[in-house]
């Protein structure tokens, strides 16, 4: 075969001219043009990332003194302990102070969470494949002589694991080691505090936290002294409020200290005034209202930074709709004349840069699993609608398109939500950036998400302002109040069982789920249709009761002070966020369904070739299995030749829907009893790598262990019918008569050549109108030549810089474990447009 | 089901979905099999023949270890053991009977051309209406020449019409003028190729001569003076790649109301498909000049500023 060189393809996309640019040794004109941010860039860039344990230590230490207190109030007593002593860091050339860490690319410890993986990562850590990290000696034997200890028999994960039924069990965690997970019914809530959250960040810039704190304090004033609620509930509740307003004030003042001090010993002029600017803007905010776009920034950012500190959010906190909450600051600014689109860009880029050095560090072996490539997602969210329902685009919207489209960062995630009558502008930009190839923005729908939140019980006011969250969720951050995490359920473990008996391969003559019989004595499509379904059930049914546990748990485990005091409902009931239930909160939960199209290609080739045409018999395909395909490649060949799920056609769709539905029938049969909404999802993260690991060979010709398929996308190399296909195959599996549905996840790879030029976006523009009338929720694509992948798979030292998207984030491409980035390279090239 | 028209069948060798460079839109394209031409450089050489044809990739066939799955189906015995232990076909004994192709688990084997109705198609082109609806897409015919089978094509297009769905067809122009401009009546745009004026050189490389084709266009400009005629020219190497040619055809074209034009750089994306059905090609080595194609399109321009050219 000819070498892969990035010079064979036709047509490069901008991202891919810019690499090559690079390689022939020119400079970024972009960059080049943007001397400060490139500076803050070149010093973490291609770093490996480093462990810091002060937030560790000092939260562990707070939490030793503070035992027997209600929990909210250790948190926050925790959190003034890491204020008034963790370092604090403004960056060369930064504009924005504060960090969570020490400087680079950092990450920062929770063993409140995984205290009991804490001695086994840590030794992991620098060698492991996926995401890397590198800690000192002297830190490593702090966390695993005094942080670790600690926690021992403490954490959630502990408890989680002695709560869980027999046969629950089974299917969640070895039932001999609870610290492996069996990738089949899995439990995701031990892996981080609490699912993907926004926080309701136009409170923290318009109010700030000093307003916040009194509103406390007079709360606390009035309580009834003699009522025993008010004292053992309210009382500390409010009183923790209050620390952790103060502990975030202390923290940004310390910046303002520091900023003074730089700023006496700063002999460049030009540094010197921007960091006394620094000091002002730090004792001004998070305490007191921002005033100006720069001090709404800075607000924001402490505010965030707090949050990480605070509590492991998965994906990390979200954003927002950062071009709403800071639209009047900016125009207000530009109207002054004290801003122009120049300088508001490079406080964006300021954030950015800063975003980009916190890595979301995940210990336990099947967190870093979920999410390769050091993933996380501060979605910000752009466009959409407003609170009342009119386009909400404004000339921050643009800017924030602008800045994404040449800036090489995968930071943030951008999330540009679109509606019927987004302006033919909007959507052009919008095309004009995923053109660029780095996979930003990804799309959420509101003709879908409108209308389905409206049904689980949101106002319209609520839900027009939703914000992105996650990698491919929503939030009303005064409304939603459910942060437990979910199962995430292979479908294809239970494929598997149907097939030998609620057994699987990889755990030999052990009886996992339910016995569903012989298939080779079954007579008609029918009979294995139930055997799969019944395992499937099983495997809901277990979901459930580990939701029902981990409701239950959570809130004896983590406490979230910050996001409680940002919260409408929490203030008024004075709860803290993860409590089970908040009065007037909507729950929204969803459990995962991986291996979707891998389970409906094998069926659509069980009931084409034994049933109807009778090309094979039951006996022959699992003997074909067993062995792998080895020696059997012409069965392999006749399953991968049937009807497939991508392809829209009728056959495999229509199984694709009765499995939807059966799952959103029992969800909406049995959610009800757990006082939630918990309800069907196709987002894989990356998990479809390691769920696909304990997996043997499937009927669709998949080879054993090897990846499912990933979220509502079509089996690799099984949609051969084009783009529009895929999403109409999605639209033809969704049961829209039920609400019990949740986020799907969709990926499109195209070629740069098939949305070429200005006709080439006209024609991405109407792709993306029709996607919004088939009320899809998401989608996000990858714009890049396989050439460019297999090169940068050879050589990446000169492929450092490729972005590309993988599940509701874009990651470099050279910081993938080889299975994904084979898994990424298969991934079918829509190449006809 | 439905009209009479519905029922009116023709054989396709492919339905495409999601095509964007034949027409206005995202467009789903049918292509008819049968051609009166046989241009030298055809990239499509499995629509030539009008009747369903046995195609045999090699590569894709998984060895006699695996399977004879062929072998033994063949009863004419048109398929042998090659030294590669992969089938090879002996063309004059295959009666393209295609059982072969069913057999095959690997699709090494396969057919071009399928019988199809006009309901068929329309059903597999509205299963992707809701993409034409925003892009102003539709269907387009093209092939092979959709006017080898006249009746089929004008009953497809008069449905499809009647469907409310944007229709374009592209043709070579060797056809009966009334054929062409009764489906023309039922064209939103139609696209018409001009491939070389001097008649001798297209009789060279076509086979046929280019009279009827260039009286059809000026008869089908016409009768349909409103329809938009989009003309387009492969550029071939060593063969229509100069501006004397290309000259010539724009000036044919230039005065015409409603008229783009279009020049499609040579590709040799057809190469593999000629191995596919025993063939060979021609001219699979030859390549344009690097800039040629620019050089063309100034020339054009500067000669006809007022002819709308496709980029
Ligand atoms: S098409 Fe029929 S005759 Fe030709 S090779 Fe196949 S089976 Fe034999
Ligand atoms: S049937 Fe197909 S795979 Fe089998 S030997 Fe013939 S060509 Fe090869």
């Amino acid at each position: 075969m000819e070498p892969q060189t990035i010079d064979r393809c036709e047509v490069l996309s901008p991202q891919e001219r810019r690499i090559q640019e690079d390689q022939l040794g020119r400079e970024n004109a972009y960059l080049a043009s943007r001397k400060r941010v490139s500076a803050i860039l070149n010093s973490f860039q291609a770093m490996r990332p480093k462990i810091d344990i002060e937030r560790a230590l000092y939260f562990t230490r707070s939490m030793r003194e503070t035992e027997g207190q209600p929990l909210i109030l250790r948190w926050a007593k925790a959190m003034r302990r890491i204020a008034e002593n963790i370092t604090v860091y403004i960056d060369p050339h930064q504009l924005l102070a504060g960090r969570a860490g020490c400087p680079g690319r950092y990450g920062i410890l929770y063993p409140e969470l995984d205290g009991d993986f804490l001695g086994l990562a840590i030794e992991q850590l620098p060698k492991r494949v996926e995401s890397p990290f590198n800690i000192t000696d002297e830190d490593a034997r702090l966390l695993i002589e005094e942080v670790a200890p600690y926690w021992k028999g403490k954490t959630f994960h502990e408890d989680l694991a002695v709560a869980l039924p027999e046969e629950t069990l089974r299917l969640t965690y070895h039932p001999e080691n609870v610290l492996l997970s069996r990738y089949i019914v899995n439990e995701t809530a031990s892996f981080r505090s609490s699912l993907q959250w926004v926080h309701d960040f136009e409170k923290v810039v318009k109010r700030g936290f000093a307003s916040i704190r009194d509103e406390a304090r007079q709360r606390l004033e009035e309580l009834d002294p003699f009522s025993p609620v008010n004292n053992m509930e309210k009382r500390p509740f409010l009183e923790a409020i209050i620390i952790d307003c103060e502990a975030i004030i202390t923290w940004a003042h310390r910046h303002a200290e520091l900023a003074a001090q730089m700023a006496a010993a700063e002999s460049d002029p030009q540094r010197k005034a921007e960091l006394e600017h620094i000091a002002e803007i730090c004792r001004r905010v998070p305490e007191h209202p921002a005033r100006n776009f720069q001090e709404a920034m800075q607000s924001q950012w402490f505010a965030q930074m707090w949050s990480r500190i605070e509590q492991k959010t998965g994906t990390v906190i979200s954003n927002g709709r950062m071009d709403q909450y800071l639209y009047p600051f900016y125009k207000q600014d530009l109207d002054a004349g004290l801003i122009d689109e120049d300088q508001a860009t490079e406080m964006l880029e300021c954030m950015w840069v800063a975003m980009a050095q916190f890595i979301d560090l995940y210990i336990s072996p099947n967190g870093s699993d979920f999410n390769e490539g050091y993933a996380h997602w501060e979605a910000v969210t752009i466009g959409g609608q407003t609170k009342d329902g009119r386009d909400a685009t404004n000339d921050l919207t643009y800017l924030f398109l602008r800045s994404k489209q040449q800036f090489p960062l995968n930071y943030p995630d951008l999330c540009a939500r679109i509606h019927a009558r987004a302006p033919e502008r909007y959507l052009w930009e919008v095309a004009e950036t995923i053109k660029e190839g780095s996979g930003f923005p990804k799309l959420l729908n509101d003709e879908e998400i409108i209308p389905l939140h409206l049904a689980k019980g949101a106002t319209f006011e609520e839900i027009y302002d939703y914000s992105g969250s996650g990698c491919a969720e929503v939030r009303m951050p005064n409304r939603d109040t459910y942060t437990s995490g979910c199962a995430y359920i292979n479908f294809a473990a239970a494929l598997e069982m149907a097939l030998y008996n609620g057994r699987m391969k990889l755990y030999g003559d052990e009886r996992i789920g339910l016995e569903t019989g012989d298939p080779r004595e079954f007579k008609t499509f029918d009979e294995f249709w139930n055997a799969y379904l019944t395992q499937q059930t099983n495997f809901l049914k277990h979901a459930f009761i580990q939701q029902h546990i981990i409701i239950r748990l959570r809130h004896r485990h983590f406490a979230f002070p910050l996001g409680s005091a940002l919260h409408d409902l929490c203030m008024e009931h004075c709860l803290d966020l993860h409590t089970p239930q908040i009065p007037g909160g909507i729950d929204l939960g969803y459990f995962e369904c991986i291996g979707y199209g891998t389970v409906i290609d094998s069926l659509s080739a069980i009931k084409r070739l034994v049933f109807e045409e009778k090309k094979l018999t039951m006996a022959q395909l699992i003997q074909a299995m067993e062995a792998n395909f080895d020696g059997y490649e012409d069965v392999r060949h006749f399953l991968m030749n049937v009807p497939c799920y991508g392809n829209n056609t009728p056959y495999a769709d229509e199984i694709g829907k009765a499995i939807d539905r059966a799952a959103v029938q029992f969800a909406h049969k049995y959610s009800r009893e757990l006082g939630v909404h918990l309800d069907l999802r196709y987002v894989p993260f990356t998990s479809h790598v390691p769920f696909g690991r304990v997996v043997s060979a499937t009927p669709n010709g998949r080879k054993a262990w090897s990846p499912l398929s990933d979220g509502s996308s079509a089996s690799h190399g099984a949609d051969n019918n084009g783009p529009t296909a895929i999403l109409l195959s999605n639209f033809n599996t969704k049961n829209y008569d039920y609400r019990e549905r949740a986020a799907r996840l969709l990926n499109i790879k195209l070629s740069p050549k098939t949305v070429a030029g200005e006709e080439g976006t006209a024609k991405l523009v109407s792709f993306l109108r029709t996607f919004c009338d088939l009320k899809l929720w998401h989608i996000q694509f990858n714009i890049i030549n396989r050439e460019t992948l297999l090169a940068a798979q050879k050589d990446p030292e000169k492929y450092r810089g490729l972005i590309v998207r993988i599940a509701g984030y874009s990651a470099y491409f050279v910081d993938l474990s080889p299975e994904l980035q084979d898994d990424l390279i298969r991934r079918t090239e829509h190449g006809t447009i | 089901m439905g009209t009479p028209n519905a029922r009116v069948k023709g054989i396709l060798f492919n339905i495409q979905q999601f095509s964007v460079h034949d027409g206005p839109g995202i467009r789903t394209i049918a292509f008819f099999k049968g051609c009166p031409l046989r241009c030298i450089w055809c990239s499509n050489p499995e629509s030539q023949s009008a009747t369903p044809e046995l195609a045999y990739n090699p590569e894709r066939c998984l060895t006699f270890d695996h399977c004879v799955r062929c072998l033994e189906i063949c009863t004419p015995g048109a398929i042998h053991k090659n030294d590669d232990n992969r089938p090879r076909i002996d063309r004059r004994l295959c009666t393209q009977c295609l059982l072969c192709t069913d057999a095959c688990p690997a699709k090494a084997l396969w057919g071009y051309g399928e019988t199809t109705s006009v309901a068929q198609v329309l059903e597999a082109v509205e299963r992707d209406g809701v993409f034409y609806a925003r892009s102003g897409g539709g269907l387009t015919l093209s092939g092979g020449e959709p006017m080898h089978q006249p009746a089929f094509a004008i009953a497809l297009l008069e449905e499809a019409r009647r469907h409310r769905i944007n229709t374009a067809m592209e043709t070579c122009g060797h056809c009966r003028t009334a054929d062409l401009v009764s489906a023309a009546a039922h064209l939103n745009t139609l696209i018409y190729d001009l491939k070389i004026m001097d008649d001798s050189l297209h009789r060279q490389y076509t086979g046929v001569s280019n009279a009827l084709i260039l009286s059809n266009l000026k008869q089908v400009r016409q009768a349909c003076p409103q329809l938009p005629v989009l003309v387009r020219t492969p550029i071939i190497p060593g063969i229509n790649d100069n501006a004397e040619a290309i000259a010539a055809i724009v000036d044919f074209i230039a005065g015409m109301p409603r008229v783009r034009y279009e020049m499609l750089a040579y590709h040799r994306m057809g190469t593999p498909k000629y191995g596919y059905l025993g063939r060979t090609y021609e001219i699979a080595e030859t390549a344009l000049a690097d800039g040629r194609m620019t050089q063309l399109k100034q020339m054009v321009h500067h000669r006809h500023p007022d002819l709308p050219l496709v980029q």
